[in-house]
C-alpha cells in the first residue's frame, strides 16, 4: 500500500479503532470481503469495524492521507458485487453501527446507524404501531445502510416506492472526510440541491452513510393474495390493467410456469391444477368493498380468457404460503448455478421486452431453460437461465457473457435499465453505457471527483 | 350420505393476540378473523370424501355471531353444498354448541359429522365428544385418517406414541387432528358460486336450545416477558451467578 507498511497501516488502524474492531484474519477477510456475488474473490487487507461516526470520519482522513481504498460494508446480501473487497482494500463494516432509536410517532419517523438490520427496524416500526414499507427477501439480514447505498427496492415498490422514497434524513461523512447532515428528517425543505438523493444509490462511491431517518407509514390491513394462472404475456397487461382500475395494490409480481414447477418439486402445492405459461401473485387489502371490486375484476378477466383459474387467501397462513410460491424462486434457483439478470423497462413495454428475450435465447441457445419472476407491476424482470447439466460452471458463464450482450442491446433499444435494483457495482458497470449516455457517465464522475477527489471509496465500482 | 361440518370463526392464527387492558378477554377489535384451522381441515375432508363418491351433499354449520357468515361462505367454497348459520347473543359455550349440533343432526340426519378437535380460541377439545355424548354416535376423535366403506368407517387416530386404527359404525362424529389432510386454496370462480348457494338462518330459539353459560372467564393475561439475557465477564462470574442467583450449581 502506498505510503504505509503492513505494520504502520495496522498500529495506525488500531489507534483509531478498538483493538477488536481491526481484524486481518482469513475468516473475517473472507466473510466481509465479497456479498452474495459469488463471482468474485475476496482479498482486503484489513476489515474494520467502526462504533462512531467520529472513527469513520477519522479513517477516511487516514485513508486520504496514505492512498487507502475503501469498501463499505453491510449485509452482504448484494448481487452486483458493490461490496467486493477483491484488490487490498480496507473493509468498513457497520455490524457494530446498528442502532435503532426509538420511533417519533408524530413524525412518523425513525433514527438509526448505518448496521441496523433492515427486518428488525421493520419491527421496531411495527411495535410503535407503524410500518417501514421496503421488504425483500433478504431483509433478515441486509443493513439499512446498503440498502440506502443501492436504493434496494423489492416486492411493495408498486404502492410504496423504492427505499429512496423512505429517506428523510442522512448523516454521511464524504470521500473528503466531512460530516454533513442531508435533509435533517425535514418532509419540506426546498433549499438548494438535495445531496440526500445523490447519497442513495451512490453504492459507496461518495461516502459512507453514518446514520440515517426513515419516513413511516400506517401499515396495511388484512392482507390478502390473489394468485391467478395467466393464459399468455400480453393477458398480464391487460389483467395489471383490470386490477389497477379497480382497487389499490400492494404487490403485483409474476413468475413463469417453469418457476412454479421449480417450487412445486421443493414442497409447495400447487395454487390449482390448471397449468398456465405465466403466473400473477396481487396483494390487496382486504376490506368488504375491495373484496367485491376484486371479484369482479377477476370476472372481467375471466370472460376475456386472459386468466385460466385463481385462488385468493382465506387467512395469514395462507397469505404467506401463497408468498411462498413468489419468495421461495430465488433460494430454490440458487441450486441450479443460475445465471441471473435483473432488468427493467417500461410497464407497458414488458410483453413484447420479454417475448424478444425468449427469441434470443431460444435461437442462440435452444438447451438454456429460462426461469422468469419479478415485479411486473414495476416493470423490473428477473431473467434466471439455469444452467444445463452437460456444460461446466465456466463454459456456461462464458455463454451467459454473450447472453448479456444480446440481453442488453435489447433493453437499450427500449429505453430500459440494465439495472432495476440490484445496482451496478462490478457486475454491471461495463454495460452501465446501455442505460446511461456518455455525458451521463461523464457528469457521474465529476460528481464523484467532488465528493471523494482522491477516489478513495469503493474504488473500481459502479463507474466505468 | 350427507355429511355435516361445523366450523368455528376464531381469531386468525397467525395474528399476534393482544390481552384487553382490563384482562376480561383477548382484544378482538380490528383483529383478522378466518376459520378455524382444524375447522378447515374438516371440510377439507368432507369435501374429499365427496369427490371419492358416495356422499350426496356436504352441509356446513356456524353456530356464533352473524359474521360466522363468511366462514360458512369460505366453507362453501371450499365444496360445500348449503349452510346453516345459528347466531346467538354472545359467545356460546362447548355444550350450548353441542346441543345446536345435535339438534340440527336430529333434522338433517347426517351419516357422518366432521368438525375440528378443537378451536384454536378456547382450546376446548370437547364439542365433539359431547355432541357424541347427546346424541349416542360413534366418535372418532384425533382423526388422521378416515375411510368409508359401505356403513362403516374406518378411523385412524394420533395418540401418545403412535397411531390407533378403530373401525365406527355410521352414523359418527370425527375431530380432525392437523395431519389429516391440507386444505386446498379457495378458488375465486367458486367463491362466486358460493354467494348463490343456499344459507338458513336460525337462533338457538328455533332449534329450541337454550344457551348457558356454566363456565366464566375470570381473567386474561399475556404470558410474563422474558428477562433480557447479561454477558458475563468470565467463567468465575458465570459460575458464581449459577451457584447464587440461578441456583442450579
Amino acid at each position: 500500500m502506498l505510503g504505509l507498511g503492513r505494520q504502520e497501516l495496522m498500529s495506525a488502524l488500531c489507534h483509531i479503532f478498538d483493538q477488536d474492531k481491526v481484524r486481518d484474519d482469513q475468516t473475517t477477510l473472507q466473510s466481509h470481503g465479497c456479498d452474495t456475488t459469488k463471482a468474485y474473490t475476496a482479498a482486503p487487507q484489513a476489515v474494520v469495524f467502526p462504533t462512531t461516526t467520529e472513527q469513520v470520519q477519522a479513517l477516511v482522513l487516514l485513508a486520504n492521507a496514505h492512498q487507502l481504498s475503501l469498501v463499505p460494508s453491510g449485509g452482504r446480501t448484494g448481487l452486483s458485487g458493490g461490496a467486493v473487497a477483491s484488490n487490498n482494500e480496507i473493509v468498513v463494516s457497520f455490524d457494530y453501527m446498528n442502532a435503532i432509536g426509538d420511533v417519533n410517532t408524530i413524525d412518523q419517523t425513525v433514527t438509526v446507524q448505518p448496521g441496523a438490520i433492515t427486518q428488525l427496524v421493520q419491527q421496531a416500526a411495527e411495535h410503535a404501531g407503524l410500518y417501514y414499507p421496503v421488504d425483500f427477501a433478504s431483509s433478515g439480514s441486509s443493513h439499512i445502510g446498503g440498502n440506502i447505498a443501492t436504493n434496494a427496492g423489492g416486492i411493495k415498490v408498486i404502492r410504496y416506492g423504492m427505499t429512496r422514497d423512505w429517506v428523510l434524513g442522512l448523516k454521511v461523512v464524504t470521500g473528503t472526510g466531512a460530516i454533513l447532515n442531508l435533509n435533517k428528517g425535514l418532509i419540506k425543505n426546498n433549499t438548494g440541491y438535495d445531496f440526500r438523493h445523490l447519497f442513495i444509490g451512490s453504492e459507496g462511491t461518495l461516502g459512507f452513510i453514518v446514520e440515517a431517518t426513515l419516513g413511516l407509514t400506517q401499515p396495511p390491513n388484512n392482507l390478502t393474495a390473489v394468485v391467478l394462472g395467466i393464459s399468455s404475456m400480453d393477458g398480464i397487461m391487460n389483467v395489471l390493467q383490470t386490477f389497477q382500475n379497480s382497487i389499490t395494490l400492494t404487490a403485483f409480481e409474476f413468475f413463469s410456469e417453469s418457476g412454479l414447477s421449480l417450487v412445486t418439486q421443493h414442497g409447495l402445492n400447487r395454487p390449482f391444477e390448471a397449468k398456465a405459461p405465466f403466473y400473477v401473485l396481487l396483494e390487496y387489502e382486504q376490506t368488504a368493498d375491495a373484496d367485491a371490486l376484486v371479484m369482479a375484476a377477476f370476472e372481467q378477466c375471466m370472460e376475456n380468457a386472459w386468466v385460466v383459474d385463481g385462488v385468493i387467501s382465506q387467512n395469514e397462513t395462507q397469505l404467506q404460503t401463497l408468498w411462498a410460491l413468489r419468495e421461495n424462486l430465488s433460494e430454490t434457483c440458487a441450486a441450479y448455478t443460475p445465471y441471473k439478470n435483473d432488468i427493467s423497462v417500461k410497464v407497458s413495454d414488458v410483453p413484447t421486452f420479454l417475448a424478444e428475450i425468449d427469441a434470443v435465447i431460444a435461437v442462440g441457445y435452444p438447451d438454456f431453460a429460462i426461469v422468469w419472476w419479478g415485479h411486473i407491476g414495476d416493470g423490473n424482470l428477473h431473467l434466471n437461465i439455469l444452467k444445463p447439466e452437460h456444460l461446466t460452471k465456466t463454459d456456461f458463464f462464458d455463454a451467459c457473457k454473450r447472453v448479456n450482450k444480446d440481453v442488453f442491446d435489447i433493453v437499450e433499444r427500449f429505453g430500459g435499465s440494465v439495472s432495476a435494483e440490484h445496482g451496478v457495482g462490478l457486475l454491471k458497470k461495463e454495460y452501465l453505457h446501455h442505460t446511461r449516455s456518455a455525458a451521463d457517465i461523464a457528469l457521474m464522475h465529476g460528481v464523484k471527483a467532488v465528493f471523494d477527489p482522491q477516489g478513495i471509496m469503493n474504488p473500481g465500482k459502479m463507474l466505468p | 350420505m350427507k355429511i355435516l361440518v361445523a366450523v368455528k370463526r376464531v381469531i386468525d392464527y397467525n395474528v399476534k393476540v393482544r390481552v384487553k387492558s382490563d384482562q376480561s378477554d383477548v382484544d378482538l377489535s380490528n383483529v383478522k378473523m378466518a376459520m378455524n384451522p382444524f375447522c378447515e381441515i374438516a371440510v377439507e375432508e368432507a369435501v374429499r370424501l365427496k369427490e371419492k363418491g358416495g356422499v350426496d351433499e356436504i352441509i356446513v354449520v356456524s353456530v356464533g355471531e352473524a359474521k360466522s357468515e363468511e366462514q360458512i361462505r369460505s366453507a362453501m367454497a371450499l365444496g360445500a353444498d348449503r349452510g346453516i348459520l345459528v347466531t346467538t347473543d354472545g359467545p356460546a359455550s362447548s355444550l350450548t354448541v353441542a346441543k345446536t349440533l345435535k339438534a340440527i343432526v336430529e333434522k338433517e340426519q347426517p351419516g357422518l359429522v366432521i368438525m375440528g378437535k378443537q378451536a384454536i380460541d378456547t382450546d376446548n377439545n370437547q364439542t365433539g365428544q359431547m355432541l357424541s355424548a347427546l346424541t349416542g354416535m360413534a366418535q372418532g376423535v384425533f382423526a388422521s385418517e378416515i375411510t368409508i366403506d359401505g356403513d362403516k368407517l374406518t378411523v385412524i387416530r394420533e395418540i401418545d406414541g403412535g397411531l390407533q386404527t378403530l373401525s365406527l359404525k355410521m352414523p359418527a362424529v370425527v375431530t380432525a387432528d392437523l395431519r389429516l389432510n391440507e386444505p386446498r386454496y379457495a378458488k375465486l370462480p367458486d367463491i362466486m358460486k358460493a354467494k348463490r348457494k343456499p344459507l338458513d338462518k336460525l337462533t338457538l330459539a328455533d332449534l329450541g336450545v337454550e344457551a348457558r353459560q356454566t363456565v366464566k372467564a375470570v381473567k386474561v393475561a399475556a404470558p410474563a416477558d422474558r428477562k433480557a439475557g447479561i454477558k458475563v465477564a468470565d467463567v468465575a462470574a458465570l459460575v458464581d451467578k449459577l451457584k447464587n442467583e440461578a441456583k442450579v450449581l
